[in-house]
């Protein structure tokens, strides 16, 4: 790492800085690595080092240049978005707030020297660590289905070239082609997602005069996330077009084939199917496993109270990595964790004052046009977990007016939470 | 102290000064500063500014929440409390806020500058 004007101003701080951070008199400045730049690692990033101003130096270790938002890629997939508005570039958040972005992708961390070993052989010491890996693919969890197929079969699970491409096929339907989307089973990222896909490829089909198109959900899950509100929705909007299938009609994915574009189930065969939209079952990142930081369940538990590791002292995991209790997994939540972390982190630090954590989250789903629902949610640590205080979601029936204004919440929440996370 | 505050999120300008200006907030009693315990605010703004930004600037249906008066900030609060005024998302948010808390977010809010096209 190069001396430049950031570190010298940085340096000039220390000094006073030393003054509030009982953890670290003597020491060099403590240092905080952020492995992962989504919601959660660049929400953490960000109030580490806005908050202790130049306190602390903090590395984000995130290959990209930019982060293409899972969050609103169903808004482009429908159209109502480009692939650039869900863009974001980390520069000004790097930038501003005097984080090192480490271009590399973080290839495995020492729990015992505190370090992470980065894919250059380079390493990074650490006082203390957030991991923010969000979710790997499992990619043996649909019978037939691996990354090898993941083009004959785009997930689109994880946003960026496979959003694109799901697109692109999506656009490639002829009318009258079926559409299979293989839904994921619980645990995953962003609960109601699926469906507002599926909203959102019926908008498309039905905007395009593909009506006699048909998408057909084979879902492993009995219920789902505001399953009365999207079938209702699908319904008034898109009579016809969408069949949603639980395990006991469909009796489970016995196998895909990539090559001829089937998927057999043990209700029924479908066949040249046009579009088929695996979306695998999830686990934490890769990293977490390999710092044996998750459970046998795939995810990784923490202390409600702190976001941290229950497997390590000096670890924090955020975001979709993490066993959030009664939160989903979303960006929304990602980002309230991220600043319970922060603030947790700085106080071992430096000797800030230590807040109660507060976690908020929001879900926000277009059907249609105008019509968009929500569910949401407050919560705080309670029984060793993060446990909801109250929850709500949007009342079936809501007049159009009331779901255009939640559709423009939706729009300005995205605009809000972007800002805080990347700027 | 609010054109002090102010300089919590201009790390790049004045960096000493603002870590001493921070410090002396964090150091001083609430009562010297309002009415509401403005670095409590601070935190507890984290859970707002996923919707309002702190620049004040609107966009979409999420309106700006940054220099107002402490008291209608906190009129407006208790209306979602008492259900005078009806969102899902703003009642919730206001169920889960003490009166302590309420104040202070006024008081960190109130200190931010408006934005300088509305």
């Amino acid at each position: 790492m190069s001396l430049n004007r950031r570190h010298i101003l940085m340096g000039a701080a220390a000094g006073t800085a030393t003054l509030y951070a009982p953890a670290v008199i003597g020491q060099a400045k403590p240092r905080v690595v952020v492995v992962g730049g989504g919601p959660g690692g660049a929400t953490a990033a960000k109030y580490v080092a806005r908050d202790s101003q130049g306190a602390i130096n903090v590395t984000l270790v995130e290959p990209g240049a930019s982060f293409t938002t899972c969050f609103h890629s169903n808004l482009y997939l429908g159209g109502y978005k480009t692939f650039e508005e869900i863009t974001h570039s980390y520069d000004e958040l790097t930038k501003k707030y005097a984080i090192n972005h480490a271009r590399k992708t973080a290839a495995f961390i020492d729990r015992e020297t505190k370090t992470v070993n980065l894919d250059d052989s380079s390493t990074l010491s650490y006082d203390k660590l957030v991991i923010a890996p969000g979710i790997d693919l499992k990619y043996d969890s649909v019978p037939g289905w691996g990354r090898e197929h993941e083009t004959a079969m785009p997930h689109a699970w994880k946003a960026g070239p496979q959003t694109q491409l799901l697109k692109k096929r999506l656009m490639e339907v002829p009318d009258g082609g079926v559409i299979v989307m293989i839904a994921p089973p619980n645990p995953y990222r962003c609960p109601p997602g699926p469906y507002e896909r599926v909203s959102m490829m019926a908008h498309v089909l039905k905007a395009t005069g593909r009506t006699r198109c048909k998408i057909i959900v084979l879902d492993p899950k009995e219920t789902y996330s505001k399953q009365g509100l999207f079938q209702a929705g699908w319904e008034q909007h898109y009579p016809g077009m969408v069949e949603w299938l639980g395990p006991k009609i469909h009796d489970g994915i016995k196998s895909v084939d990539p090559r001829t574009n089937t998927v057999e189930t043990g209700f029924e065969t479908y066949k040249n199917v046009a579009l088929v939209n695996v979306i695998p079952a999830q686990m934490a990142g890769r990293i977490a496993h390999e710092a044996k930081l998750a459970d046998p369940g795939g995810f990784c538990p923490i202390d409600p109270v702190n976001m941290k590791s229950r497997h390590d002292p000096n670890i924090f995991v955020i975001g979709d990595a993490c066993i959030p209790g009664d939160m989903p997994k979303s960006a929304f939540a990602a980002n309230s964790q991220g600043k319970v972390a922060a603030n947790a982190i700085r106080h071992e630090l430096t000797g800030s004052r230590l807040f109660p954590a507060k976690y908020t989250n929001t879900c926000w789903s277009l059907i249609q046009t105008d019509d968009a629902v929500k569910v949401g949610g407050a919560y705080e640590p309670k029984d060793g977990k993060i446990s909801a205080t109250e929850t709500y979601v949007s009342k079936p029936g809501e007049d159009a007016a009331a779901r255009k204004q939640t559709q423009a919440e939706n729009l300005g929440w995205y605009a809000g939470i972007v800002t805080d996370m990347f700027s | 102290m609010r054109n002090g505050g102010g300089n919590v999120f201009r790390i790049a300008a004045g960096l000493v000064s603002g870590l001493l200006a921070a410090s002396a907030l964090a150091n001083a009693p609430a009562s010297a500063l309002g009415k509401g315990d403005r670095e409590l605010g601070e935190y507890l703004s984290s859970m707002c500014v996923a919707c309002h930004q702190l620049s004040g600037r609107v966009s979409g249906g999420i309106p700006a929440i940054v220099a107002w008066p402490d008291d209608q900030f906190v009129a407006v609060i208790q209306s979602y409390k008492d259900g005078t005024r009806d969102n899902e998302t703003m009642r919730t948010i206001s169920h889960r806020l003490s009166q302590d808390e309420i104040e202070a977010l006024a008081a960190y809010f109130g200190s931010l500058p408006a934005p300088k096209t509305p």
